[in-house]
């Protein structure tokens, strides 16, 4: 008897705890008196991930290699060509580069179209309905809140959180992500909600003016944010598959399918310089719109000019999509 | 001493397991097992209310920092906290029904997410609107379940391994035998 009053009591005093916690950090927003326990968490859990996820890497990719395997040797025929060809260009492109700099240099746009990124890698994700990641980049590699992550494929999400050494972000698909965007050669704007990956379904498109037209194919890139943060203007995100008809709407809404795959994603890159002008739709993948793209499984992209401006270290599997064709 | 250390070695493998491995896997409805509610379940199942509550919250504390976690704190430290005290008062019927603890299990899981949804229902959280939650909870609930066997058996049988030198030391005929073996 004494023990369960003892367990009651307990109890009551663990769930208050909870409840004051939750009171508090809800009431506190971003900077909550709890986010030094966030820190605390960050500071602790994140070089354990890191590890974690450094033991399990060789295992994941065993499974991937099973799980792969059909369509492995298609791609490595395809990745060997383009490495072939890339080579190529680099041999040709070293003598030009130094040149290049300076005349870009010289007409003041350098990094015109260009995203400055500091690669990552994705070591964990989030937990029960959140469409969250951490990176394994944090404050000491100038990374900081609200900056664009991005993949070789397109947009990915933002920076929410910044830890010593990891970072978390929210990615687009996240139900709680909403992120301006601009259709393809036009300048209609729109607002591309999430949809929860965990949802199952795809992005949301809100085209703010109705009487504009839209039709599947389209494609859709970033509109960018005021100061650049959170969002960078003219990064890819998806194209529109479907439109939702909503009789009496003031907006009309389509289906996006995101060029970036979110259940696997390994290496992006987080924004740390955004680009002089919006590079409008010049990032996007040149494929032609009469074919929907469909990122793991198009033919070898026709080669990109290498970007005007790589990140703080080079890897080149981060490495956004050319930019170095200014836009407008 | 020896539980209390054992429960937390178990709930941060479960969690660390959680974000690092099973959060990624590509299982179809993009939902995965909670690992770590499962842990809360099968501690408390074993160790009874009081010790599985103080599990269930220090482990939902866990969850709510750990870093990709974006949500309020003190959500799922309220949640493990009530579902470790509510698996934790049926353990001791545990003796005369072999199968209670899948049975708890499940219906721990159930419970657990169903109770997450309903905090962050309250709090406004656009996560938990509706399209999203009629989506994730059942397919949660069921991976939930086919995941429990092996995470009770995995801290079943560590709990076991940890208690017998220590069970058997008055009656063991060679003393040390269980040590050595």
């Amino acid at each position: 008897m004494n023990d369960t009053r003892r367990t009651r009591a307990v109890l009551g005093v663990l769930l208050l705890v909870s409840l004051a916690m939750i009171t508090v950090d809800y009431r506190g927003g971003d900077d909550s008196p709890l986010g030094a326990l966030r820190g605390f968490g960050e500071a602790i859990f994140g070089p354990i991930e890191q590890g974690a996820t450094a033991v399990v890497r060789p295992v994941a990719g065993a499974v991937h290699t099973f799980t792969g395997a059909p369509g492995a040797h298609r791609r490595i025929s395809r990745l060997e060509r383009e490495n072939q060809r890339l080579r190529q260009q680099l041999r040709t492109g070293q003598i030009d580069r130094k040149r290049a700099d300076q005349l870009s240099r010289l007409l003041g746009t350098s990094g015109l179209g260009g995203y400055r990124i500091v690669p990552a890698e994705v070591i964990s994700s989030g937990e029960g309905l959140e469409d969250t990641v951490s990176l394994d980049v944090g404050s000491g590699n100038g990374v900081k809140a609200n900056m664009t992550v991005l993949s070789g494929d397109g947009l990915v999400g933002r920076v929410t959180r910044v830890g010593p050494t990891t970072s978390t972000v929210m990615l687009a698909t996240d139900a709680a992500s909403s992120i301006g965007g601009r259709l393809e050669s036009s300048d209609e704007i729109g607002i591309i909600q999430g949809g929860g990956r965990r949802g199952g379904s795809a992005l949301k498109f809100q085209l703010l003016d109705s009487t504009v037209g839209m039709e599947p194919g389209q494609r859709i890139v970033s509109f960018g944010s005021q100061g650049d943060r959170p969002y960078v203007p003219g990064v890819p995100i998806g194209t529109v598959t479907k439109i939702e008809r909503t009789p009496g709407s003031l907006t009309r809404t389509a289906q996006v399918r995101p060029f970036v795959r979110f259940t696997s994603l390994d290496v992006v890159g987080v924004v740390v310089g955004a680009p002089k002008r919006n590079p409008r739709d010049s990032v996007l993948p040149p494929s032609p719109s009469t074919s929907p793209p469909a990122p793991p499984t198009t033919p070898p992209r026709p080669p990109q000019p290498p970007p005007a401006q790589a990140g703080a270290s080079a890897r080149p599997k981060s490495r956004p999509v050319s930019t170095t064709t200014p836009g407008g | 001493m020896s539980r209390n250390v054992l429960a937390s070695i178990v709930v941060v493998t479960a969690l660390i397991l959680q974000v690092t491995v099973a959060n990624r896997l590509p299982l179809p409805g993009s939902v995965v097992p909670d690992l770590v509610l499962l842990a809360v379940v099968a501690l408390a199942l074993i160790n009874g209310s009081l010790p599985g509550l103080v599990t269930g919250f220090c482990a939902g504390l866990a969850t709510d920092i750990v870093p990709p976690a974006d949500h309020t704190i003190g959500r799922y430290a309220l949640v493990y906290c009530l579902i470790g005290y509510i698996c934790g008062s049926v353990s001791v019927e545990m003796d005369r029904a072999p199968l209670l603890p899948f049975v708890t299990v499940a219906a721990g899981a159930l419970a657990g997410s169903v109770l997450y949804v309903l905090v962050g229902a309250m709090l406004g959280d656009p996560r938990a609107r509706w399209p999203v939650v009629s989506h994730v909870l059942p397919l949660q609930v069921f991976y939930d379940i086919v995941a429990s066997p092996f995470v009770v058996w995995i801290v079943l049988r560590l709990t076991s391994r940890a208690e017998r030198p220590r069970d058997s030391a008055g009656l063991d005929p060679v003393p040390g035998f269980y040590r050595a073996r």
